[in-house]
């Protein structure tokens, strides 16, 4: 089954039209990687399919379900990470992991739940401290871990390892990998153009909320004689 | 668990900071020692005796008779000094610490033999104006007093042997009755007054309270979402607006609960030790069951739209601080019928005026309380009725808010024009 079905996204803010046209789909097990220059309207993709936008024009179907006429059916199986994002100061840690497990589980499960949660974070002794006392790349790994521990149907991730240092970066593109072998569709965004060329089965670029490309990375690298995809994204967007 | 416990239990937890408990009960202790400390130098005061120095220039039998009737009263420790002038007496009454001098001027007793009248001059002496020296001047007031009582019913035992002296000096004794919508009861019109305004600042006071609480700690945690960036991910949880709604308020209910309890105790403790206890029934001026039922209903039904105005300011606050000046308008639609009414009674008010009361939410607790003390129903339920309606439709407007972009986007409208 097709996990994301985009069809003619177009969001307007007053008179900014942030999308214009959006048109993609993603597979089940694929990770789609959205990639654009600042203000292309990347996380206004993501928080529509998350339910937190409405479309002015368009659709768009998770798992067949309408994210507008049934949202409450699509927040059950998607997870969403925002790209600037924080957890509640006052709760520890594990609290916090607790707190959103809950909704997800119960009793032996959700416990499992957390303790997966809790190993994905790799914060170990930490997680006893409020979430006040992280630092940026603490709290990311918190919130990242708290994204994929209920194994979704969908991952949501926008720009999942911004402010991550280069190991840390490394390890939560390795849990995304895993959990998409594990069945969980990922559509995330970026800029780091590497991650892409590593992580994403299909990417997208996106400028000025259109779609001006889509394909395998190594499909567009091919395409525009490129030695990365950085160089892709150079080309198609200037 | 049930989603909502899971979010009540949240909200709690992060509206329950360390710095507010200790806030908390730095006040409460604060008003307990206040009270304590006030309560006992007033206590310690009126316990201890006044002390006043006289100086005797008479030296008749009048003069004499003053001085015992004096002495003989409890709380004055007097002192006679036995010098010529009123200067020298001064300086020694005040060396003595006392807090009055009198001075029987001469021809004293011969005016009061020829009930002409005599003065006795009263020199209060001033050391401060601490709790103390005020009671001290107020007993030496009532000493004096007392003394004039108690020569005027000698004048009259005097000349109306056997009668008793009070019934001359007071003939006629007014006995008070009210007549109040048609109830008659014994009581005096100041004694509704003070019942009234004890009515119509304590369930103001009661709402305002609840209101300040409740609704900043609704439009804090709104707030606290914004500010660390929590409230996407909320959202996008299985969970449904109204139950996240629901759990703010109830969250923000629990948490404001507490405070109140715990200032109200705290405040109560002060003020039972400042003050002492008077209470005025008047039976024909009570409430009944039904009517505190009503009074709780309505004030229940206040409080919720105040919460749910609060919810729904709390969606355009962008952190905790611009949180406080959020709360401004539901203060200031509980100020307007707070004064209205103070001055003025609902049922005579211009009809103008009781249209504006009526459509503001706030006023109707306080209707509530007067017009129950008259078992007036009609008007309460009304004002039930109307909150109610009030609340569902904040409710459902809210609910919309939270299902529209506007929850989202107040946000970042404001971020992006920095
Ligand atoms: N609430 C809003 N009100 C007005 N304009 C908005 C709003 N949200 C987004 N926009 C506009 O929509 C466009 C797309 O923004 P979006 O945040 O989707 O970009 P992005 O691709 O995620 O950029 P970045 O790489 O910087 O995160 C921008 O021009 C932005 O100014
Ligand atoms: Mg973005």
């Amino acid at each position: 089954m097709t996990a994301i079905v985009v069809d003619g996204l177009r969001k307007t803010f007053g008179k900014i039209a942030a999308l214009d046209g959006v048109t993609f789909s993603v597979e089940e097990r694929e990770i789609f990687g959205l990639i654009g220059p600042n203000g292309a309207g990347k996380t206004t993709t993501l928080r529509i399919l998350s339910t937190l936008l409405k479309p002015t024009e368009g659709s768009v179907s998770i798992f067949g379900h309408d994210v507008v006429k049934e949202d409450s059916e699509v927040r059950k199986f998607i997870s969403y990470l925002p790209e600037d994002a924080g957890a509640y100061k006052n709760l520890k840690g594990t609290e916090y992991l607790r707190f959103m497990a809950e909704f997800f589980a119960s009793g032996r499960d959700r416990e499992s739940m957390v303790k997966r949660a809790a190993e994905l974070t790799g914060l170990g002794e930490r997680l006893n401290d409020k979430v006040s006392t992280y630092s940026k790349g603490m709290m990311r790994k918190l919130l990242v871990a708290r994204a994929l521990m209920m194994r979704p149907r969908l991952a949501v991730l926008d720009e999942p390892t911004s402010g991550l240092d280069v190991i840390n970066a490394k390890e939560v593109r390795d849990t995304i990998k895993r959990f998409a072998k594990e069945g969980t569709a990922v559509l995330l965004s970026s800029h780091n153009m590497l991650e892409v060329d590593f992580l994403c089965d299909r990417i997208a670029l996106i400028d000025r909320g259109r779609i001006v490309e889509t394909g395998e990375p190594e499909e567009l690298k091919k395409k525009y004689g490129a030695k990365n995809i950085e160089d892709v994204f150079i080309e198609v967007v200037s | 668990m049930s989603h909502l416990t899971n979010l009540l239990r949240k909200e709690v937890k992060e509206l329950m900071t360390g710095q507010m408990i200790a806030s908390m009960l730095l006040m409460i202790f604060m008003f307990a020692i206040l009270g304590n400390v006030i309560g006992n130098v007033q206590s310690e005061a009126m316990k201890q005796e006044v002390r006043i120095s006289l100086l005797d220039l008479d030296m008749s039998a009048e003069s004499k008779k003053l001085t015992e009737l004096l002495n003989s009263q409890q709380n004055v420790a007097l002192t006679t000094l036995g010098t010529e002038s009123t200067e020298d007496a001064l300086k020694i009454a005040d060396n003595h610490s006392s807090s009055a001098l009198l001075v029987i001027p001469s021809g004293f007793g011969e005016k009061i033999d020829n009930k002409e009248g005599a003065d006795v001059d009263v020199y209060g002496i001033v050391r401060g104006l601490g709790i103390m020296d005020t009671t001290n001047s107020a007993k030496t007031q009532v000493a004096v007093s007392v003394i004039n009582e108690l020569i005027a019913q000698e004048y009259v035992r005097e000349a109306y042997p056997g009668t008793e002296p009070s019934n001359i000096l007071n003939p006629v004794r007014p006995k008070s009755f009210i007549v109040l919508r048609g109830v008659v009861s014994e009581g005096s019109p100041e004694m509704i007054t003070s019942l009234l305004m004890g009515q119509s600042v304590l369930v103001p006071v009661i709402l305002m309270i609840a209101i300040m609480f409740a609704g900043q700690m609704v439009i804090t945690s709104m707030g606290m979402e914004k500010e660390n960036k929590t409230l996407e991910t909320l959202l996008t949880l299985p969970v449904s607006r109204s139950t996240i709604i629901l759990g703010k308020i109830g969250g923000a209910t629990i948490v404001a609960f507490i405070m109140s309890i715990i200032y109200l105790l705290g405040f109560g403790y002060y003020m039972r030790s400042i003050t002492p206890n008077s209470s005025i029934s008047m039976p024909s001026l009570s409430m009944g069951v039904l009517g505190y039922a009503l009074l709780g209903v309505s004030l229940f039904l206040a409080i919720l739209v105040a919460l749910s105005l609060s919810m729904l300011l709390g969606v355009y606050s962008q952190d905790t601080k611009s949180a406080q000046t959020m709360i401004m308008p539901v203060t200031l639609l509980v100020m307007i019928p707070f004064f209205l009414l103070m001055f003025s009674d609902y049922t005579t008010m211009p009809t103008a005026l009781r249209a504006l009361l009526f459509a503001i939410p706030f006023s109707h607790p306080m209707i509530a309380s007067r017009a129950l003390l008259f078992g007036d129903y009609a008007v309460v339920i009304a004002g039930i009725v109307y909150m109610a309606l009030f609340a569902v439709i904040l409710w459902l407007i809210t609910i919309r808010v939270f299902r529209s972009d506007r929850i989202i986007t107040a946000k970042i409208t404001f971020r992006r024009k920095r």
